[in-house]
């Protein structure tokens, strides 16, 4: 599977191998099945949790993990699949928070507010998608920027609307509340997060994926082939946009609260951060980059007063040294373990690294 | 092939589907016995304090000199007051709303402290106030500034101990330029956010009251690095005074500059608590502007050259224990820490609504900030000053009194009950005017 | 507030804007013209820039020796970054843009521990004092001075880029690498040499902004910032849309917080995504 990071490197390299990937390229025969055993362990994991004697704080602190992994899923899909990175998702995400505050404000129910937010966000997300069509790679990360520019000047000026620099506060539904409920809520965020993962694994493997691939491999030739290239990407947009919506909402109800912050380009900049760290395109990659990065913002900030200092350097360790992120990183290991093994067994001499027949590969 | 891949694809989403079915069971079950918080040791005579600051990004400096107030003082104490031992553990939120949440979870959930102090920023403190108080622990606010923090905000279990809302503090600035500063004009330059409005609003009422008329208010966005777009228009505008108001950091330093390079009248400015506070007097004086703003008056609780006895021995204390003298941030710290420590001597170990209510029926004639009471809605009542900047025998500057109003109240005189419906009702934008 | 000697205040405030504008751009966008890195690392070579300057200011009263010790360390910073981390990545944008981003990240905060969190001048001894009256104000000498170092800079880099070699081989490389290469010209230096004078740049631009306002250990995001936006309005690579969109958003600024405060914050960023929607390659950009 081609990767925007590993792309246009003298040897041809796959990042894909033991740990799926969205699309499911990658391995041979028989890996299939580890691969997704290896994703319904972390999966079973996760929901054993709270019986596994974890405090009460400890299960909060997963549930932000697990709401960042999303939005992380979201932007991993489009980065991975339509090669788009992209510097608006924070702002994308938190348009969906920011619409919850508001409906709970004007007394709405919890229905409506979640159609509200959605609905926004697929507004911006339809915004985004219309202005940023007809560019790609810096040009497009520039866009993006600044239309985050834009979103975060308005939540900071609409101030009779959003709060303002204060922002707003919010409850969560009873049924969720943060006194008994909140192993509920876990579990709430657990299950949206499988299902929306599921979501964008269907759609990288369908035909709308494989068109997408293509767009984000060579626009040229799809487009004399007679696709609408900027169809497909604004189509990705919406549904990463979706797929960070949910996030949004998930992540207002988590804090209680919401402000500019949420939708600054920090916010943007760190879900690139867990989605590089983790592994592009990866199905485990959002979930450990954002384990990586929570757990380096709010725990070992406890400990360690430069801790910006060392996001940093792991984050420039990992780009230098390992590009496809710990989970890419892990299955290219395995997949040369696996590939060395298998020709020693077949007494034929070990390849040139990478270059391999049954792997799928592209520049 | 084709199978194969059906058989995956299947298998995946029964996978999947098994997890999801298995949450949802579960969540419909029976709650999991979480191991319960650390208990507070409020038995044993210790109390436990989780300090909440940013000491890291954009207010660092603000955030940095919180604690080390408050650490100032219970270092001298080791960390005893009486028989009690007080006991801090230290976070930094980098001024982001759900770092602060998530580290009062932490220090409250995990770490099973009795009391939160901080953090700073406006929006910060409303968030963690809202937890602690839905977790039943006090929260002590050290310099947060908002006013809806302790008027239509205020909770019975939030405190601000050591600083005042923007409306508060500067409504006197604008009494004093009315009548002893001989101003029948003024135009006001605010940062364009909740703190600048509420700030500016006091000043504008203030000044309204005692029969001035505000000619024109200028707004300048957070993160204006060059002012001189603004002191032009100032200048052309041409009132009897000039009240600006920004927040603490570089803001106070580049609009000083702008203005005396400029050649704008000094003696006409009056700034609030943190365009001038120590951190700008200190770092105008390094790059040799300091002569420049000798005489710039400005509005604040806190002034380091205040005469009172516990002012002049703190001021003293910390700066040569230091070298730094102690601006508004440092000085909120410490008072806190002061305060506690009074009222655990008076009061034994106290925690939760006790704490809570110890800390404002406490009469605190002596503290650094002269004669200090707490009010409805648990905010602090205090002198306000007019300060001047000066140059003391030491060769640094210090922010000398000129005026100074006592006890001034958040509801500045006016009904309380009004107050509250105006805060709450008020439109959230800079046409707030309180 | 259409009296002619207030607009003449004003022009003049935005074109003393303008003058760092541009100083902190021109960097920017010389490398990504060669390079095609977008260098998010570059607010951080202002911050250190600038804290050196101020050192050295205050140590020796001295403009051009802070000036000049500026541009020193950072030129030896950009060099080291560039052969030891930039190299690695040659070629791939993704992977540069992020890893200057990590960098920035890094800076920002040993910044932070190293110089604290006051906010930091330019000594006046270094600075010229007095300015000039205009109306009843006056105009400081040292604007004046910024705006003349601005205009020499990028007459220099004109010539330069137009008139001798080395702006050749540069011009030449934007167009076509291999070529360059085959020319036994060893554009791997040439790139390096590039990503210092880029640097550079943004030290000076540190250093002079010093003098007018304060300088902050975050301060390197809200510069990058600025800067990103003159080279998109100015066009990506172009140094002449660099000085054009530094005047142009310098004005606008200083107008638009005059005649229509109340979207002053948008002010910067509304002619950005304009040029975005309707030319994303900026005025003066070539399509890549």
């Amino acid at each position: 599977m081609s990767n925007p990071l590993t792309r246009a490197t003298p040897v041809v390299r796959s990042a894909t191998g033991l740990i799926p990937t969205i699309s499911g390229r990658g391995g041979g025969r028989g890996t299939h099945l580890v691969q997704y055993l290896i994703v319904a362990a972390v999966a079973v994991f996760l929901v054993a949790l709270p019986y596994l004697g974890v405090t009460k704080f400890q299960i909060g602190q997963t549930t932000t993990i697990l709401i960042a992994a999303m939005a992380a899923a979201s932007v991993s899909f489009l980065v991975g699949e339509a090669g788009l990175a992209s510097l608006g998702h924070g702002a994308i995400a938190g348009t969906a928070s920011y619409g919850m505050a508001w409906a709970f404000h004007q007394g709405w129910d919890t229905g409506l507010s979640i159609i509200l937010a959605i609905a926004l966000t697929l507004a911006v997300s339809l915004i985004y998608g219309l202005l940023t069509m007809r560019t790609s790679g810096i040009y497009f990360l520039m866009v993006t920027l600044a239309i985050g520019m834009l979103i975060y000047g308005l939540a900071f000026r609409m101030s009779s609307v959003t709060g303002g620099d204060n922002g707003l506060l919010l409850q969560r539904p009873e049924w969720i509340n943060a006194r008994e409920n909140w192993w509920i809520f876990y579990y709430l965020v657990l299950a949206l997060l499988i299902v929306t993962t599921l979501v964008l694994w269907v759609v990288a493997r369908s035909p709308f994926g494989a068109s997408l691939r293509g767009v984000r491999d060579n626009e040229s030739r799809m487009r004399s082939l007679g696709y609408s290239v900027a169809g497909y990407k604004v189509a990705a947009f919406m549904i990463s946009g979706f797929v960070a919506g949910i996030s949004g909402v998930l992540g207002a109800w988590n804090t209680q609260s919401v402000s500019p912050e949420s939708v600054n380009v920090e916010t943007s900049i760190l879900l690139i951060v867990m989605v590089i760290l983790g592994g592009v395109g990866t199905l485990l990659g959002p979930l450990v980059g954002a384990t990586i990065v929570i757990l380096v913002k709010f725990t070992v900030s406890s400990y360690v007063d430069r801790w910006q200092t060392l996001l940093g350097i792991v984050f420039i360790v990992v780009i230098l040294l390992a590009r496809e992120g710990v989970v890419g990183s892990i299955g290219k290991l395995t997949n040369r373990i696996r590939k060395r093994r298998a020709q020693r067994a077949a007494g034929e001499d070990v390849p040139e690294a990478g270059a391999s027949a049954s792997n799928v590969s592209h520049t | 092939m084709m199978s194969r891949k059906m058989s995956v694809r299947t298998r995946a989403f029964a996978v999947a589907g098994l997890a999801v079915a298995t949450a949802l069971t579960l969540a419909a079950c029976a709650p999991p016995g979480a191991a319960p918080k650390s208990e507070s040791t409020a038995k044993s005579g210790t109390l436990k304090v989780g300090f909440i600051s940013p000491t890291s990004g954009v207010f660092a400096i603000a955030g940095q000199q919180m604690e080390d107030g408050w650490k100032f003082f219970w270092d001298q104490a080791k960390n005893k007051a009486g028989d009690i031992t007080v006991e801090t553990t230290y976070e930094d939120d980098a001024g982001d709303v759900n770092q602060s949440l998530a580290k009062a979870k932490q220090l409250v959930e995990q770490d099973g402290v009795d009391v939160v102090v901080g953090p700073l920023i406006a929006n910060t403190a409303s968030a963690v106030a809202a937890y602690t108080f839905s977790q039943g622990i006090p929260n002590l606010e050290p310099v947060a500034a908002s006013n809806n923090l302790t008027l239509s905000g205020a909770n019975d279990l939030t405190v601000r101990t050591s600083s005042m809302g923007g409306t508060q503090a500067n409504y006197p600035g604008g009494e004093w330029a009315a009548t002893k500063g001989k101003a029948k004009t003024a135009v006001t330059l605010c940062s364009d956010y909740s703190f600048g409005w509420e700030s500016c609003a006091g000043f504008k009422q203030g000044f309204e009251a005692k029969g001035g008329k505000i000619v024109k208010q200028l707004w300048a966005p957070n993160g204006t690095t060059d002012f001189s777009s603004y002191v032009s228009q100032l200048q052309a505008l041409d009132a009897d005074m000039i009240y600006v108001a920004t927040a603490g950091g570089a803001p106070g330093p580049a609009f000083l500059n702008a203005y005396s390079g400029a050649g704008g009248n000094m003696d006409k400015l009056l700034l609030n608590c943190c365009a001038l506070d120590q951190g700008t007097l200190v770092s105008l004086d390094k790059a040799g502007n300091g002569d420049k703003i000798l005489g710039v008056k400005s509005v604040s609780y806190w002034a380091e050259g205040a005469e009172h006895k516990a002012t002049q021995a703190f001021v003293k204390k910390y700066t040569e224990a230091t070298g730094t003298i102690p601006g508004a941030y440092i000085a909120g710290g410490y008072m806190t820490a002061d305060l506690v420590s009074q009222v655990l001597k008076k009061q034994g170990l106290v925690v939760g609504a006790d704490l809570v209510s110890s800390i404002t029926k406490f009469k605190f004639d002596d503290s650094i900030f002269g004669k200090v009471s707490w009010e409805k809605g648990n905010n602090m009542v205090a002198p306000v000053y007019v300060r001047e900047v000066k140059r003391h025998a030491d060769g640094k500057l210090y922010n000398d009194v000129l005026a100074e109003y006592d006890s001034v109240s958040q509801y500045l005189g006016k009904d309380e009950k009004a107050m509250i419906e105006q805060d709450k009702s008020k439109p959230y934008t800079n046409a707030f005017q309180g | 507030m259409l009296d002619p000697v207030f607009i003449a205040q004003q022009a003049l405030n935005g074109l003393s804007e303008a003058a760092v504008f541009f100083l902190l751009a021109s960097g920017l966008t010389l490398v990504f013209g060669l390079m095609r890195i977008v260098n998010m690392a570059h607010g951080a070579f202002y911050i250190i820039g600038a804290y050196v300057g101020i050192a050295i200011s205050a140590l020796t009263g001295n403009l051009f020796l802070a000036l000049v010790s500026a541009v020193v360390v950072v030129a030896v910073i950009a060099l080291i970054t560039e052969l030891g981390l930039l190299r690695a990545v040659r070629g791939q944008e993704l992977p540069e843009v992020l890893l200057t981003l990590g960098i920035a990240f890094v800076v920002g905060d040993i910044c932070l521990w190293i110089f604290g969190g006051n906010p930091e001048n330019l000594s006046s001894r270094a600075m010229p004092a007095g300015g000039f009256a205009i109306g009843s104000a006056s105009f400081p000498w040292y604007k004046v001075l910024v705006m003349v170092i601005a205009l020499v800079i990028g007459i220099a880099l004109a010539i330069v880029q137009n008139k001798t070699r080395i702006g050749a081989i540069v011009r030449a490389g934007v167009d076509d690498r291999e070529t360059i290469s085959a020319m036994g010209i060893n554009i791997r230096w040439v790139f390096t040499g590039m990503f210092i004078v880029g640097a550079s740049l943004a030290a000076i631009g540190g250093v002079l902004d010093s003098g007018i306002t304060s300088i902050l250990p975050s301060g390197g995001n809200e510069v990058l910032l600025k800067a990103l936006v003159v080279i998109i309005v100015g066009g990506l690579g172009s140094v002449s849309g660099a000085a054009v969109g530094a005047v142009l958003i310098g004005l606008i600024d200083v107008f638009a917080k005059v005649w229509i405060p109340e979207l002053s914050y948008f002010t910067i960023f509304l002619p950005m995504a304009l040029v975005l929607v309707i030319k994303p390659t900026g005025l003066f950009g070539k399509k890549s």
